[in-house]
């Protein structure tokens, strides 16, 4: 049987007395696709920074494909493709300059193909220079770099940001092809939709610890909404019930919101009775999901 | 040593190589320039350096009058200034910057998560720093040379004249060596070469400090420019074994320990 692409055991890092991560526990099946989703300054970029070697756990250990992180770096960095959440790449550099940098450091037959092939995919220009990208297409050379070498595990922080729809469709299509030829797949996130629209399974980490591991499917079956409605009929206390409704907060005038939790046909069904000004059903932000479904 | 990385780095700081190299030799060669007219008029300008304070004139390292009257007397007073001083801020600021440029342009997290291990790095970009400053050292003495060559009146002597060049690059290369454990000290990457710069400058100028104040004498050994002579005009200038243990020490020193701490040193961008 297969190591496990990502085993993570009892990871901590602290900076200083500052928590990074607590005790960590994570491990990810070869070929799965996985979501990593926590707030910002949850340990989402410190976990996969001592996953890809660059800064050291103050306690634990991690292996990829049953390889250690630290002792075997280069042998897993062969395997691993990266995409950071900051996407700046060597300004001074024309986009092709740095893409065959990074190709240099594997052993690939085909290198130029790769990058024609990836390039035409994302619409690059190769010739134009780095700083002159938007963030957009500096996103896109960074996705590039990560997938020239073919490899077996692809690591993902905050991947999207930037990428226009359009782009992110033509990306997450890409990633499905990439994992159904055995590609495993490590997401980390702060936008719980596009978790949910790829992984499988999901890891939500918050203050440093992880504190869930669902299957994807579970976590739909809780799907959370923000609902906003504003309803042209005069609204007393009792005359809308809606069942799944949390936080109930009553605005101005007949501005009603609430968190809903349930089948939205359910909602609407129950909405469409009332004369309707304006409705606004929106994915809550992580804080809200976090404080509905673990403020306990 | 990673090749791909090393000839990277080769070409990025080739501009910057070229432009110190282009300065220095310029300032050399237009210096030296001056030479014959200098001992054309040299009872004159004598006299007028005999009123200039002995502090401004050991400021640019000359001790005594008599010595600017030879090739290598007027070489080695420039040459303080030009190859040790300017060459040491080349030194400090490259060294200084080539890890932890990395670092704060964020670039550490595409070099870092490639199959090359830290050594690698390290090795790659001490190369590319040591091949940079003896380039330095190697194009400026050489201009040094041609232009003595053509300006001297007699024959020089060519000893004198390569101790001199070997104490500048290992001043040089100790410079290189503190600035690149000064980068593998920070904790948050930002570059730090203002402070660099001012390194040399003080450290310079407590050495002047110590050649002119009698009191002060001793904290000139704070200073690596105290190690570096260029009384090269004394027939019994020769190299100093103390001298030469003292620079490549303090070098293997601090390069080692650079090595051992970015080995396990935690890297944010």
């Amino acid at each position: 049987m297969n190591a496990p692409a990502i085993d993570i055991i009892d990871l901590s890092k602290f900076y200083g007395k500052a928590r990074g991560i607590e005790h960590i526990d994570l491990e990810i099946g070869e070929g799965e696709i996985f979501g990593f989703i926590g707030p910002n300054g949850a340990g989402k970029s410190t976990t996969i920074r001592i996953l890809m070697n660059m800064i050291f756990p103050s306690g634990g250990s991690a292996r990829i494909m049953g390889m250690d992180v630290i002792r075997d770096t280069r042998k897993i960095k062969k395997q691993v493709g990266y995409v950071p959440s900051d996407a700046n790449a060597y300004s001074s550099m024309k986009v092709r300059e740095f893409l065959n940098y990074c190709i240099r450091f594997y052993e690939t037959q085909d290198g130029d193909q790769r990058i024609t092939e990836l390039s035409d995919l994302f619409e690059l220009d190769l010739n134009r220079q780095i700083t002159d990208l938007s963030l957009g297409n500096r996103k896109k050379v960074s996705i590039v770099q990560s997938l020239l070498h073919r490899p077996k595990l692809l690591i993902l922080d905050e991947p999207t940001t930037g990428l226009d729809p359009l782009m992110q469709s033509v990306f997450f299509e890409l990633l499905r092809t990439e994992n159904k030829k055995g590609m495993t797949i490590f997401l980390s996130s702060h936008i719980l939709s596009e978790v949910q629209m790829i992984c499988k399974r999901v890891a939500i980490i918050k203050g440093g610890k992880i504190i869930q591991l669902e299957d994807i499917d579970n976590l739909r079956k809780k799907q959370l909404k923000k609902v906003s409605v504003e309803l042209g009929d005069h609204m007393s206390n009792g005359t809308l019930i809606i069942h799944g409704a949390e936080n109930v907060i009553k605005g101005p005038g007949n501005l009603l919101s609430f968190m809903y939790s349930g089948n939205i046909n359910d909602l609407i069904d129950i909405l469409s009775g009332k004369q309707i000004i304006n409705l606004i059903i929106e994915e809550p932000t992580l804080d809200e999901i976090f404080l509905h479904y673990y403020k306990n | 040593m990673n090749r791909n990385l090393f000839l990277k780095e080769i070409r990025r700081n080739a501009v910057s190589l070229a432009i110190w190299m282009t300065v220095i030799t310029m300032l050399i060669v237009i210096t030296l320039s001056f030479y014959r007219t200098f001992m054309e008029n040299q009872s004159k300008i004598v006299g007028m350096l005999s009123l200039v304070p002995k502090g401004a004139l050991q400021f640019k390292g000359i001790s005594n009058f008599n010595d600017l009257l030879s090739e290598l007397g007027f070489y080695a007073a420039n040459n303080v200034i030009y190859m040790m001083v300017l060459g040491s801020i080349f030194s400090i600021v490259l060294s200084s910057n080539i890890l932890l440029k990395e670092e704060y342009d964020k670039t550490a997290e595409y070099l870092l998560t490639r199959p090359i291990t830290r050594s690698e790095i390290f090795i790659s970009k001490l190369s590319v720093l040591s091949i940079n400053i003896f380039l330095l050292n190697l194009v400026t003495a050489l201009a040094g040379f041609i232009s003595m060559e053509l300006v001297a009146k007699g024959p020089f002597s060519i000893k004198a004249f390569l101790i001199l060049t070997l104490y500048t690059l290992l001043l040089n290369i100790l410079f290189g060596s503190i600035g690149l454990f000064m980068s593998t000290l920070m904790k948050r990457a930002k570059p730090i070469t203002t402070f660099s710069i001012g390194l040399v400058l003080i450290l310079y100028f407590i050495f002047t400090i110590s050649k002119i104040t009698e009191g002060a004498a001793k904290i000139g050994y704070l200073s690596p420019f105290r190690f570096a002579s260029v009384d090269a005009v004394n027939p019994a200038y020769t190299i100093d074994l103390w001298h030469l243990a003292y620079f490549t020490g303090i070098t293997l020193i601090l390069t080692t320990l650079s090595y051992r701490i970015y080995k396990r040193k935690d890297i944010y961008t």
